[in-house]
C-alpha cells in the first residue's frame, strides 16, 4: 500500500512535471541558517558558523540528486531524453531515416494489409451464438464427393444423434417474386422452425418461426431479410401481415431479419420448411433425392467434433444397411462453420500472410544493415558516452529507442500504404470470401500493427543497438584510428544479414514462379468449351403461370428466336447445368443390356438438358454421331447424347451411338430408355482445375424444364448485350425475372479467383523482396569498397590489375548471393510443399522454376555488385594511400 | 557499499517517526537535531541526507508536510505524523524489538547451551 502511494506520487510528479527543486532549496537555506545561528550561540564567528553549517550539511549536489530522484521516474524520465535525443539524431540524418522509414512502411503496410485480410477471412468471429460450436453436415459419397442431404436422412439423423443439442435443416429456393412493381428473383432458405434461435438471432420485429411450421400443409408465411424490406418496402413495419406473392402463392410476412444476419448463402427470405415440402412433396420423402439441403447443427456441451463425426458415421452406416438403394456408401461429412465460408481459401491466405512477413524480415534486415552503416560514423559519439560514464546498458536502451522511433514512423506510414493497398486487394479477392466480413483496417488490424511496429523495432535494432554498447573506448578514441577493432566482427553481422535477404528473396521468387507456372498451366487447359463472346443468364418460370410443359416449352422456344432476331447476336441456346455456374444436376442411370450394378453404385453422371443449338452457342465439339435437331420433339422418340468419358467408361470398346439408357434404376415398372445419338468432348463443369466429369445430354423439349441458363453467343462485347437480351425475355413474358447475369469469360475467371490473387500478391511481394535484396547486397559490396579504399590502393600499388581487383569485389557479391540462395534453395524445397494444394500440375520442387529463380537472382546479385566494382578499379592508388 | 545506504535508510526513516510521533510536528532541522542528539554519530554530518528521506516518507504517505514559522520567525516545512505513519511506526517498532530480542538470544548462546 506504502509503495502505491509512493509510486502513485512519483507518477504524478513525472506527469505533471512538478518541479520543486524550489522547496528543497528553501529547505536547506532554513536549515542552513539554523545550524548556524546555533553555532554563533556556541562561540563561533558568523563566517566560521556558516562554514561549518555547510559542512554538517554535506554535498548538496547529491541530496538534490537523490532528492529529484525519488520524487519522479528516473526511468521514464531517461526514456523521454532518449525520445527526443533519437528524433534529433535521425532528423540530422534524413537520407538515411527516409529510406529506413520507406522500407519499413512498405513491410508493415503488406503485412498490415494482408493481416486485414486474413482477419476478417480466418479469424473474426462469425456473427452467431457460440460459432465455434456450430457445424454444417453433408453426406459424402466415393462418386461425386460432397453432396446435400435428403431430408429423410435429416429426419433420422435428428432422432438419433445425441451428440448435436440441436439441429436444423436449410433447403435453398428461389422465387420470382411479384405483385408489388416490377419482378424480382429472389433466393431464400427453407428452415427448419429451430434454425434462426440456433444461430442465436430473432426477428427484430415479428415472430420467429414456430415448430408446428414444419408439418405438411402449414400455412404460407416468409420472414423477410432486413435489405429486401429495405429495398422493396422502404423498411415499412406495416408490411407484418401483407401478403407477397412469390411464384404465384401469397405468402403472409410474419417477420423482418436483423440486418447483421449472416446468412450460409445469399438470402431474401427465410420459410418454414414444412412450406417447402408441402410444395416439393416428391424430392421432401424421396431418401434418394439430394438437392440443396445443408445441414448446420450445434455440438452439444462437451462434445468434440471428433466425437460427433463417429456417431454420425455410425447412423450413416445403419441407414446405409437400412436402404441401401438411397444410401448405400454414403457418409458424413463434417466441418466448422467458418470452413464453409472461407474453403479453399484458407491455404492460399496462410501461404501470403507467410509471404509477407518474409517481406517484413527482408525490409528489417535491409535496416539493420543501413544502421550498422550509419552507427559506424557514431562509433567515436558512443566511445565518447560512455567514457563520460554511459552504462552498456544506457546505451543500449537509446539505439533501441532510435530503431522504435524508426519503427513508429514506419508503422504510421505502413497503415497509410495498407489503407491503399486494402482497396486494391478488396478487388482481387473471390467475392465468396468476403461473405464471412468485411476487409477493413479495424481495432484488431491496428492491433496487430503496434505488435509489428515492436517487433520489427526489436528485430533490426537489436544488432546494431548490441554492437554500440559494446564499443570498445580505448582504441575508438586514439586519434587517426579509422578502422575499428570491432570491423571484421561487423561486416559479418552485415554479411549475414545480406545473405538472409537474399535467401528470404529466392524462397518467395520461388513461391511466385510457382504461382505463375500454375496458373499458365490452367489456363492452357481446355475447358471443352469456347467461353470468348457468350453471355449466360438465369431464368427460373413461375410455377403458376407455366405449370404446363407445353406453356415451358413454348416460353424457351419463343426466347431463343426473339433473342436470334437481336442484332449482334449469332447463336443462343438454353440449358441446364452450364459449366462455371453453380447450378448443378446429377441422376444416377440404367444402362440397357448391361448387369445391375450393387444398390448405390450406379453411374451419377451431371445431366444437361439443353436446346439443339447449345453445342454451337458454346463452341463444344461433336466427336461422333449427331446433335439434336428441332426433330427430336416431345412426341419423337427419347433421345441423348454422352461425352467422350461416359463412352470411354461405361461404353469400353463399343460404339456407343445406338445403345440406350435410362434415368433412374431398371426395376421402374415402365422404363423411358434413350437411344444415344451423339458423342461431343468433354467440358470442365466445376472449374478449370477438376476433373470431368460423366455427362448426359437430353433436349429440352423432351424433357422441359422450368428453371435454366439462357445462353448468347455474340459478335460484339457479351456484356453489351444485356440489356438488349433482357428487353427480348421481357418481351416474350413482362413479368419474368432474370438472374445471374454474367459472361462465362467472367465465370471461368471466377473460378480461378483464389489463384489469380495469390499469383498477383505473391508476384508483387517477390518483386519487393528482391528490389530489397539487390539494395542490401550494393549496400554490402559498397561500403566494403569504401572501407577499403586504402586497401585497394596498396594492392594496385604493388602490381594488383584493374580487372584483378574487379573480380576481387564482385567475387565478394558473387559468395554473399550463393550463400544466401543456396540456403534459400534448401528452404524453399521445405516450405513450397505447403502451397501444394495451391498448385496445379507443377510439382512443389519444380526444378525449371528453381532454376529461373536461381539465375534470376544471381543476375540481380551481378548488377548489385557490379556498381561498387567498378568505383574499386578506379581506385587512383596515389589518392587512396594519402586518404588517412 | 549500496547495502549499508540501504540499512541506514530505513533506520534514519524509522528515527524520523519514532521522532515525530514523540516531539510532534517539527521542521527539518528539528528533526536532525533531535536525532543526532540522541544516536550520535548518525546524522552529526551529511545531514542533506535527511530530507529526500522525508520525501519517501511524503510520497508513501507515512508523514504530512506544510509550511510554517519556525523559532527564528522565517518559513519553514513542518513535518507531521499521519495516522498511516503512527501504524507503521508501531508496526515497526514490533518488528524491530523482535528482530533485536531473537538477535540478542543468539548472541547469548554459549556452545553447552546447544548440547
Amino acid at each position: 500500500m506504502r509503495a502505491l502511494n509512493r509510486f502513485l506520487s512519483r507518477i504524478r510528479n513525472f506527469a505533471t512535471r512538478s518541479q520543486n527543486e524550489e522547496r528543497l532549496r528553501e529547505e536547506l537555506e532554513q536549515h542552513v541558517a539554523l545550524q548556524t545561528e546555533e553555532n554563533v550561540r556556541l562561540g563561533m564567528s558568523a563566517g566560521e558558523g556558516r562554514r561549518q553549517a555547510l559542512i554538517k550539511l554535506g554535498a548538496v549536489e547529491t541530496v538534490r540528486e537523490r532528492y529529484s530522484e525519488e520524487k519522479s521516474l528516473p526511468i521514464l524520465e531517461c526514456l523521454q531524453q532518449d525520445f527526443h535525443f533519437a528524433l534529433r539524431q535521425l532528423r540530422k540524418a534524413p537520407g538515411f531515416t527516409a529510406v529506413a522509414v520507406l522500407t519499413l512502411a512498405l513491410g508493415i503496410g503488406a503485412n498490415t494489409a494482408v493481416f486485414s485480410v486474413v482477419y476478417s477471412a480466418l479469424l473474426q468471429p462469425l456473427p452467431y451464438r457460440d460459432a465455434s460450436r456450430l457445424m454444417v453436415l453433408n453426406e459424402t459419397t466415393p462418386k461425386v464427393g460432397v453432396v446435400s442431404v435428403s431430408y429423410p436422412n435429416f429426419l433420422d439423423w435428428r432422432t438419433q444423434s445425441h451428440t448435436f443439442s440441436e439441429i436444423a435443416a436449410l433447403q435453398e429456393v428461389s422465387f420470382n417474386l411479384s405483385g408489388i412493381t416490377e419482378p424480382e428473383s429472389v433466393s431464400g432458405l427453407a428452415v427448419s422452425p429451430n434454425f434462426l434461435a440456433m444461430m442465436g438471432f430473432r426477428p427484430v420485429i415479428g415472430r420467429d418461426f414456430e415448430s408446428a411450421e414444419e408439418q405438411t400443409g402449414t400455412a404460407p408465411v416468409t420472414i423477410l431479410s432486413y435489405s429486401l424490406w429495405q429495398r422493396r418496402f422502404a423498411c415499412d413495419p406495416a408490411v407484418l401481415g401483407r401478403t407477397i406473392v412469390l411464384d404465384g402463392h401469397d405468402f403472409t410476412v410474419v417477420g423482418i431479419l436483423p440486418s447483421d444476419f449472416l446468412a450460409p448463402a445469399n438470402t431474401d427470405l427465410l420459410i418454414p420448411i414444412g412450406v417447402w415440402i408441402t410444395n416439393h412433396s416428391e424430392a421432401a420423402h424421396q431418401r434418394g433425392a439430394r438437392g440443396d439441403m445443408p445441414v448446420i447443427g450445434r455440438l452439444a456441451p462437451g462434445i468434440t467434433s471428433k466425437q460427433a463425426k463417429a456417431e454420425m458415421e455410425g447412423i450413416a452406416a445403419r441407414l446405409a444397411k437400412e436402404y441401401p438403394i438411397a444410401n448405400d456408401d454414403f457418409g458424413v461429412a463434417l466441418q466448422p462453420i467458418r470452413d464453409a465460408f472461407v474453403g479453399e481459401t484458407r491455404p492460399a491466405l496462410l501461404v501470403l500472410f507467410g509471404a509477407v512477413i518474409f517481406v517484413l524480415l527482408i525490409a528489417c534486415a535491409n535496416v539493420a544493415n543501413l544502421f550498422l552503416v550509419h552507427g559506424t560514423g557514431r562509433t567515436k559519439e558512443m566511445a565518447l558516452r560512455i567514457a563520460l560514464g554511459a552504462s552498456n546498458s544506457r546505451i543500449f536502451a537509446q539505439m533501441l529507442t532510435e530503431s522504435l522511433v524508426l519503427s513508429l514512423f514506419g508503422g504510421l506510414l505502413g497503415v497509410g500504404v495498407a489503407f491503399a493497398a486494402v482497396r486494391g486487394i478488396g478487388k482481387l479477392i473471390p467475392a465468396s470470401l468476403l461473405r464471412g466480413g468485411i476487409v477493413a483496417l479495424n481495432i484488431p488490424v491496428l492491433v496487430f500493427v503496434a505488435a509489428i511496429v515492436l517487433l520489427a523495432a526489436f528485430v533490426f535494432g537489436i544488432t546494431p543497438a548490441l554492437h554500440s554498447s559494446r564499443t570498445d573506448v580505448q582504441s575508438e578514441l586514439k586519434e587517426g584510428a579509422r578502422t575499428s577493432s570491432a570491423g571484421t566482427d561487423h561486416s559479418r553481422i552485415r554479411s549475414a544479414l545480406a545473405i538472409a535477404q537474399a535467401a528470404l528473396a529466392l524462397v518467395l521468387l520461388v513461391g511466385a514462379g510457382l504461382m505463375m507456372k500454375s496458373l499458365y498451366r490452367l489456363l492452357q487447359v481446355d475447358p471443352g468449351f469456347q467461353p470468348n463472346q457468350v453471355l449466360a443468364m438465369t431464368i427460373s418460370l413461375r410455377r403458376d403461370q407455366y405449370s404446363k410443359d407445353a406453356a415451358v416449352r413454348n416460353f424457351w422456344a419463343q426466347v431463343l428466336q426473339r433473342v436470334r432476331e437481336l442484332p449482334g447476336v449469332e447463336n443462343a441456346a438454353v440449358s441446364t447445368n452450364t459449366p462455371m455456374t453453380d447450378n448443378h444436376d446429377r441422376t444416377d442411370v440404367t444402362i440397357e443390356g448391361v448387369a445391375q450394378p450393387r444398390p448405390g453404385h450406379y453411374p451419377h453422371p451431371d445431366l444437361h438438358i439443353v436446346s439443339p443449338s447449345y453445342l454451337q452457342t458454346l463452341g463444344i465439339a461433336l466427336l461422333h454421331g449427331r446433335s439434336f435437331t428441332e426433330a427430336d420433339k416431345e412426341d419423337a422418340p427419347p433421345v441423348a447424347m454422352i461425352n467422350d468419358r461416359v463412352a470411354k467408361q461405361l461404353f469400353p470398346n463399343q460404339d456407343p451411338v445406338g445403345k440406350r439408357f435410362m434415368f433412374g434404376h431398371a426395376s421402374t415398372d415402365q422404363p423411358k430408355w434413350l437411344t444415344i445419338v451423339g458423342v461431343v468432348a468433354d467440358t470442365k463443369l466445376y472449374g478449370l482445375a477438376n476433373l470431368s466429369r460423366l455427362e448426359v445430354y437430353v433436349p429440352v423439349r423432351q424433357e422441359p424444364s422450368g428453371q435454366m441458363d439462357l445462353v448468347v453467343k455474340s459478335r460484339v462485347d457479351p456484356a453489351a448485350m444485356t440489356s438488349a437480351v433482357r428487353s427480348a425475355v421481357y418481351s416474350v413474358d413482362k413479368d419474368q425475372s432474370i438472374a445471374s447475369v454474367a459472361t462465362m469469360k467472367q465465370l471461368v475467371n471466377n473460378s480461378l479467383a483464389t489463384r489469380r490473387m495469390t499469383l498477383v500478391l505473391l508476384g508483387l511481394f517477390s518483386a519487393l523482396a528482391l528490389m530489397l535484396g539487390a539494395i542490401g547486397i550494393y549496400g554490402v559490396i559498397s561500403y566494403a569498397v569504401a572501407q577499403r579504399t586504402r586497401e585497394i590502393g596498396i594492392r594496385m600499388a604493388l602490381g594488383a590489375s584493374r580487372a584483378g581487383v574487379f573480380r576481387m569485389v564482385m567475387g565478394q557479391g558473387m559468395k554473399l548471393a550463393a550463400t544466401g540462395m543456396g540456403i534459400g534453395i534448401l528452404a524453399a524445397l521445405g516450405l513450397t510443399r505447403m502451397m501444394s494444394s495451391l498448385l496445379y500440375q507443377v510439382s512443389s520442387g519444380d526444378f525449371e522454376i528453381f532454376t529461373v529463380v536461381a539465375v534470376l537472382l544471381l543476375l540481380v546479385a551481378v548488377a548489385a555488385s557490379y556498381i561498387p566494382a567498378r568505383r574499386a578499379t578506379s581506385v587512383e592508388p596515389i589518392v587512396a594511400l594519402r586518404y588517412e | 557499499m549500496k547495502e549499508k545506504t540501504e540499512v541506514q535508510q530505513g533506520t534514519l526513516a524509522l528515527m524520523v517517526l519514532k521522532t515525530l510521533n514523540v516531539l510532534g510536528p517539527l521542521h527539518g532541522y528539528g528533526i536532525a537535531k533531535r536525532i543526532e542528539q540522541i544516536s550520535g554519530d548518525l546524522l552529526s554530518v551529511n545531514q542533506g541526507t535527511l530530507y529526500p528521506v522525508l520525501l519517501k516518507l511524503e510520497q508513501e504517505g507515512s508523514i504530512a508536510s506544510a509550511w510554517g514559522s519556525s523559532e527564528n520567525n522565517r518559513r519553514a516545512r513542518f513535518y507531521r505524523l499521519t495516522r498511516s505513519g503512527h501504524k507503521q511506526l508501531r508496526n515497526e517498532t514490533e518488528n524491530w524489538e523482535l528482530t533485536t530480542s531473537i538477535i540478542a538470544r543468539f548472541f547469548a548462546v554459549r556452545r553447552e547451551d546447544l548440547a
